[in-house]
């Protein structure tokens, strides 16, 4: 149960959208695909899928391509764009004809149906549903034939706190029972949360295939924030550590945490007004990966 | 390939029958035609010199000419609504062997189309006679067989326009001019090679199949049919080199 992409180019006149890309997902792994708008993940996952022709390299899954399978939905379920369904079906009618294309008997319909929360607007027509209803009906059949490998696109845009939540939770448990689960996203903090791998794509191009945790150690996350009326003194107490001045009274210190930080400096008494870990070093570790690989930077 | 087919074809089904249009272009085709074979029942019973013996079923062609549009927007739309709505993409992502969603789609699309406008031309051939009792006969129901071999050909020719253009009003605007327009409106020019360009289109063929007009343009019966045939096969083959060959949507 795998995916492996190798060498996968895709070229839209001038544009190169896919460069070369080559990489593997992992069963039992949840992996994120990050990159910035424009970096060619859509393509990518749509090229994987057998939708969209390759210039150059191929897209395996599970060893095959996905356009040979017979029963492609039992091997690897995928949401891409959740709007790109007949607004005139019902939800219901709309998996139905999922079900029959492979095989999967229709009880099964109504269970994914109830697992994405959507069994009350089952038989009304998918015109009438919300973005989030939307993307539930596309995650209802993406799971439809109990498949080992999953593909998400975006999967957390228009869902509220408690879909996000959900939806966090439904990659981790169907990683945990061993899928390959493969979910892009132009936000890191949307997959840090979840995701045991991460490949970082800009331009089309491979930035980073590594563990999240690697990603974050490689890439000094981590600060601590701590702001102290006698900064000088808590700088004597950190000798040997990694630590930037932000201010008269702030420092960060890198690669430690608050605890260690807080105990270094109550043994050499040092009075503290804050002492935080900075969450979003790793948001700005990954623009600083992909900044050189923006496509589209606002401007002003 | 045998079990593969068959559930992609049970889906074409589900799929074409769970939205609305497939429905009220079937009923607007009923309508029109089963209003029309009424109303030339009614007028034939009130000829002062009415055609007594002559054959019920000479109706279903004259009640197929207008009503097969609607016959064919079903097949237009069963290919097109899917371009439209991006539908295309979850589609092939379920039957990603793009040969068996084309056949499937052929074949379900083009029996629902034509088995049901035979069977109107047939219970329009009964309202017929039921109307003008006791003029005419329910003798030579063979033209039925004509009606089925237009339809099935005009099917088969907007089935294929819809993979070709990707586009409704595309698709259908094509099966007008190819069926209607151009046939009707290109002899009027006068010019003999506007003419004979209309010979060669599909819906001078239906139409001379159907009515056998226009005569004295050396038309005949088996010409017609293999040029419909040629029209077909030849917007399936593009429509089907589309499908594979591009990108899904
Ligand atoms: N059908 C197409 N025709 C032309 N260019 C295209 C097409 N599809 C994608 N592209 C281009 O390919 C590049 C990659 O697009 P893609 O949609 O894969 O990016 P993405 O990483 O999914 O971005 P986002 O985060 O905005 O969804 C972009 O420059 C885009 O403009
Ligand atoms: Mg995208």
């Amino acid at each position: 149960m795998t995916i492996e992409v190798r060498g996968l180019t895709r070229r839209y006149g001038d544009v190169v959208a896919v460069d070369d890309l080559s990489f593997d997902v992992l069963p039992g792994t949840v992996t994120g695909f990050l990159g910035p708008n424009g970096a060619g993940k859509s393509t990518t996952m749509r090229m994987v899928l057998g939708l969209d022709r390759p210039t150059a390299g191929s897209a395996r899954v599970n060893g095959r391509a996905f356009a040979e399978l017979r029963a492609p939905l039992r091997e690897v379920g995928a949401l891409l764009d959740p709007g790109a369904v007949h607004p005139g079906r019902t939800g219901r009618a709309h998996l139905r004809v999922a079900a029959r294309t492979n095989g999967i008997p229709t009880a099964r319909v109504d269970e994914v149906l109830a697992q994405v929360g959507l069994e009350r607007a089952a038989r009304r027509r998918i015109k009438g549903y919300s973005l989030g209803m939307k993307q539930r009906l596309g995650i209802a059949g993406a799971l439809l034939g109990d498949p080992g490998v999953l593909l998400f696109d975006e999967p957390i845009n228009g869902l509220d706190l408690d879909g996000v939540r959900w939806i966090r939770g439904l990659l981790r448990s169907l990683a945990d029972e061993g899928r390959t689960v493969l979910v892009s996203s132009h936000l890191m903090s949307e997959v840090q949360q979840t995701a045991d791998r991460v490949v970082v794509i800009g331009r089309g191009r491979l930035i980073a295939d590594t563990t999240t945790g690697e990603l974050m150690r490689g890439l000094g996350a981590r600060v601590v924030r701590v702001r102290t009326p006698e900064a000088d003194a808590l700088l004597e107490a950190l000798r040997g550590h990694r630590v930037a001045r932000a201010g008269v009274d702030e420092l960060h210190v890198s690669e430690s945490s608050s605890a260690e930080v807080g105990a270094l400096a109550h043994a050499a008494g040092v009075p503290l007004h804050h002492l935080s870990e900075l969450e979003q070093s790793l948001e700005e570790a990954y623009l600083a990966l992909t900044g050189d690989a923006v496509e589209f930077a606002g401007h002003g | 390939m045998g079990e593969l087919f068959a559930r992609t074809c049970a889906a074409e089904w589900t799929r074409l029958w769970s939205v609305r249009s497939t429905w009220w272009f079937l009923a607007a085709a009923w309508a029109m035609m089963h209003g029309i074979a009424l109303m030339a029942g009614v007028s034939t019973a009130g000829q002062p010199d009415p055609p007594v013996g002559d054959p019920a079923w000479g109706i279903a062609p004259i009640v197929v000419l207008p009503a097969q549009f609607a016959l064919l927007a079903v097949a237009v739309t069963a290919v097109t609504a899917e371009y439209a709505t991006g539908g295309i993409v979850p589609t092939l992502q379920w039957t990603p062997r793009r040969s068996v969603l084309f056949w499937a789609r052929v074949v379900v699309t083009t029996a629902v189309a034509t088995v049901l406008g035979v069977a109107f031309a047939f219970t329009c051939g009964l309202v017929g006679w039921v109307a003008a009792r006791p003029i005419l006969d329910l003798e030579g129901a063979g033209v039925l067989g004509t009606v089925a071999f237009v339809l099935l050909a005009g099917t088969l020719l907007s089935v294929g326009l819809g993979f070709l253009l990707r586009s409704t009003a595309g698709g259908l605007v094509g099966v007008f001019l190819l069926l209607l327009v151009l046939p009707a409106l290109l002899p009027q020019f006068g010019y003999e090679w506007l003419t004979e360009i209309a010979d060669v289109l599909p819906g001078t063929s239906a139409i001379f199949l159907l009515t056998e007009e226009p005569s004295g343009r050396g038309l005949t019966e088996r010409g017609s049919v293999v040029l419909m045939l040629v029209w077909a096969v030849g917007a399936l083959a593009g429509g089907w080199a589309r499908l594979v060959r591009d990108d899904a949507g």
